[in-house]
């Protein structure tokens, strides 16, 4: 690429880091790129509003050492939207040393608008015209010469998912600090009455408030207080009736009216489609695209929420049938030849019993009956991950609109509750997209019913033992049963706590794309990773805690006669009705409350006496476990494939079949029946949000306030609808 | 039980207290869905 043709260049800054804002509109791919430039792993997915906040990412480039900076996606560098602010914020007073612009080369107009305010601030910019390849495809033409010339920038076509054009485009960067070669970009021309007024205003703004011009690029600033823009205007500490903005902007306000803000954008768009129509040639004849054909379908009005509700199930039917064999490989693996290894190693090292006891009775029954649902939770991140990559969410977005709508939201709201799915805590996060703070905190109370990977371990291990014909049916019912009480209690809170308009929902639909290998490997990783994190910190802790409190009085003989055994003996009454009084089930769901998956835990630690069971003859050698473990992975692998592609009657974690072999499964099996078990689930489904969400209820907004909430009408909510369940299970004579 | 016993119960629990405290506690806030630096700003 050519050098920008563009106006002034000034000494190379000495700093020993070079930081370059990455920019651009929500869902052109700047997390992708940063990503394929650095190495990263920071969460991309094909909608809008990935990015909440700005994240960075180091490499280094010819001996350069470069920062990224991944602001969020906005449409425009107005002070309306958090991420607007946020990225805003950066740009005028961090001052990174180069902006690099990621713009939709399939959606050129709309993108440049940004590029326009982008050159405003008078900081390097380099545009990084990305999704090029889909442009090709689609036939459009793109004159890059022509465009570097008109902006006055340097133009470099990239395709950031197969890492085309990364390496012109470092190039392009480090060149820009080049000795004499670095340039700012030519201001564009908004016509003569706003440049008159614009000149005017930077003339005064250095004569009568020098002191701005150290904090804001002037030409910025003259703008910014032409729109009346009010953030500046606070921060500048200008009035709006200055007399300074009467000289300079009077006239345009007797031409144009008072809503300069209108003439400007106006100026922009006029810029934006002028360059757009100087520079692409599209093809005369327009075809049909793919994604127009499928959103025919998937966004029609009788049927979007069908299929959507249809792609859930497909997704929970797939995850079962696909993880199951595995998830119970897992299971032989950890309760057989780890188990006896950590028992042998133990008595190995003359360790006393009772840490052979805590061990294997606690720690692998404790930590291990919950990473027998690895494969689960990475195999539900993996569909979870492919959905948000093909673009498939935003259209989910969009059907729920309506379903939103009625709720005082938009369909806006729904996407932090997709989120929801694989983990609740960063959905709680991901409220701050939403500009209005009654949103926010609607949406933040709603999160917690949406069923996290977390509640996953329960339901497979429930579903497993009673319900494994209709697995995929039942799963997704718990699902479906979150989102119609997260709709209905929205409307409740509507009428009561949040009162209010819900505002109009205008939101990009991205086409549909398939995410590439690498991208799904890398995000599915991402999300299920923090599943094993867990494991090895607090569910690790809540096992070694639990043993003790069910051994305590020491060596008391009963289990129920434990501290645990007390307390669960003392609280299980209120779960009576709900057909799960015991002090096994109350002690687990008291366990619970810092993590939904320590409910299985707890429990593998409570029956795990029970489910002891002494192999017969002498135990197998190190080398035939392993052997054991090879050959029974094999035979997973097989019962998955033809689980998936058996087309009926898929039954997978037959527990039946397994009845003789002593496992949690058959234990629970016999302590619950088919209704309480469903009863349980829902409970466990809708009960108080674990520790670290409710950390993040209070990260997000300052105060206990909104967790409150959500701890008491969660709690109400789970008993009752547990109740109705099993009582109205009773009652019509079903599964009881 | 002896007192070598007691000290290893002591540095067990007090290991899996701290582990609890500094998972969910000194961390509050942490995300590790938020991104691969793990941090929500």
């Amino acid at each position: 690429m050519t050098a920008p043709t563009a106006a002034r260049s000034f000494p190379v800054v000495e700093t020993a880091v070079l930081r370059v804002a990455v920019a651009g509109n929500p869902n052109s791919g700047k997390s992708t790129l940063i990503n394929s430039l650095a190495g990263t792993r920071l969460h991309v997915g094909n909608w809008p509003g990935v990015t909440v906040e700005k994240k960075e990412a180091a490499l280094e480039h010819r001996g350069q050492r470069i920062a990224l900076i991944d602001l969020p996606g906005t449409y425009s560098l107005s002070p309306y939207t958090e991420e607007e602010i946020i990225a805003r914020d950066f740009l005028v007073h961090d001052r990174p040393d180069i902006i690099v612009d990621v713009v939709d080369a399939t959606n050129l107009e709309r993108n440049l608008y940004l590029t326009l305010q982008l050159l405003e601030l008078g900081i390097p910019v380099i545009v990084a015209l990305n999704i090029y390849d889909e442009a090709e495809k689609k036939g459009y033409k793109i004159d890059v010469k022509a465009m570097e010339a008109a902006l006055g920038v340097t133009v470099v076509p990239t395709v950031a998912t197969r890492k085309t054009g990364m390496n012109d485009l470092l190039e392009a960067v480090t060149g820009a600090i080049a000795k004499g070669s670095r340039s700012l970009p030519r201001s564009q021309s908004y016509g003569e009455d706003i440049e008159a007024a614009v000149k005017m205003l930077t003339a005064g703004i250095v004569d009568r408030h020098p002191a701005l011009v150290e904090r804001y690029p002037r030409r910025w600033l003259a703008l910014k207080l032409m729109e009346g823009d009010r953030r500046v205007l606070a921060e500048a500490n200008i009035s709006g009736v200055d007399s300074l903005m009467k000289d300079a902007v009077g006239h345009l306000r007797e031409a144009h009216g008072e809503d300069l803000e209108s003439l400007m954008a106006d100026a922009r768009y006029s810029l934006a489609a002028g360059l757009t129509r100087e520079v692409l040639q599209r093809p005369s004849v327009r075809k049909t695209e793919m994604t127009e054909k499928i959103d025919r379908v998937v966004l029609n009005r009788f049927l979007g929420i069908p299929i959507f509700f249809a792609a859930m199930w497909f997704v929970f039917k797939m995850t079962f049938d696909l993880s199951a064999p595995f998830a119970d490989w897992l299971d032989g693996a950890i309760n057989g030849p780890l188990t006896r290894w950590i028992e042998a190693s133990t008595n190995l090292l003359h360790g006393p019993d009772w840490l052979v006891s805590l061990m294997t009775k606690g720690v692998i029954a404790g930590v291990g009956s919950v990473l027998v649902f690895v494969p689960v939770i990475f195999a539900m991140m993996f569909f979870i991950t492919f959905l948000e990559g093909s673009g498939y969410m935003a259209r989910a977005a969009f059907v729920m609109d309506r379903a939103m709508h009625s709720m005082g939201l938009h369909g806006k709201s729904f996407i932090p509750m997709i989120l929801g799915f694989g983990c609740n805590v960063p959905a709680i996060y991901a409220t701050r997209t939403l500009e209005n703070p009654r949103d926010k905190a609607l949406t933040a109370l709603l999160i917690p019913l949406m069923s996290c990977g977390a509640r996953l371990p329960v339901y497979i291990l429930f579903v497993g033992a009673f319900f494994s014909a209709q697995s995929g049916t039942v799963l997704w019912s718990l699902y479906v049963m979150g989102i119609v009480l997260a709709v209905l209690m929205g409307i409740l809170f509507k009428r009561t706590l949040f009162r209010g308009e819900s505002p109009m929902f205008i939101m990009e639909l991205p086409p549909y794309r398939m995410p590439s290998g690498r991208s799904l490997a890398i995000h599915t990783w991402e999300k299920g990773k923090h599943f094993l994190i867990k494991a090895g910190t607090y569910i690790l802790a809540v096992s070694v805690l639990v043993w003790f409190l069910l051994n305590l009085p020491w060596g008391v003989e009963n289990k129920k006669d434990s501290y645990l055994g007390k307390v669960g003996s003392a609280i299980a009454p209120v779960f009576a009705p709900l057909g799960f009084g015991n002090w096994e089930a109350s002690s687990s769901l008291i366990a619970g409350v810092i993590a939904k998956e320590i409910v299985v835990g707890t429990m593998g630690e409570i029956y795990v006496r029970e489910t002891e069971k002494k192999p017969e003859g002498p135990a197998p050698t190190f080398f035939e476990d392993l052997r054991e473990i090879g050959t029974s992975f094999a035979s997973a692998g097989r019962e998955a494939f033809t689980n998936v592609i058996s087309t009926v009657g898929i039954t997978s974690l037959k527990a039946e079949e397994k009845e003789e072999e002593a496992t949690l499964r058959s234990v629970v099996a016999k302590s619950f029946t088919p209704l309480s078990a469903y009863a349980f689930m829902a409970f466990v489904l809708l009960y108080m949000p674990c520790v670290v969400a409710a950390a993040a209820f209070k990260h997000e907004f300052g105060t206990w306030k909104w967790f409150g909430v959500a701890f008491v009408y969660q709690t109400i909510l789970a008993w009752s609808v547990a109740f109705i369940v099993y009582q109205g299970g009773k009652l019509f004579g079903i599964g009881g | 039980m002896g007192i070598v016993d007691f000290v290893l119960i002591g540095l067990i629990v007090g290991g899996a207290f701290y582990l609890l405290y500094r998972s969910l506690w000194k961390k509050k806030g942490y995300c590790h869905g938020c991104d691969s630096a793990g941090k929500c700003k």
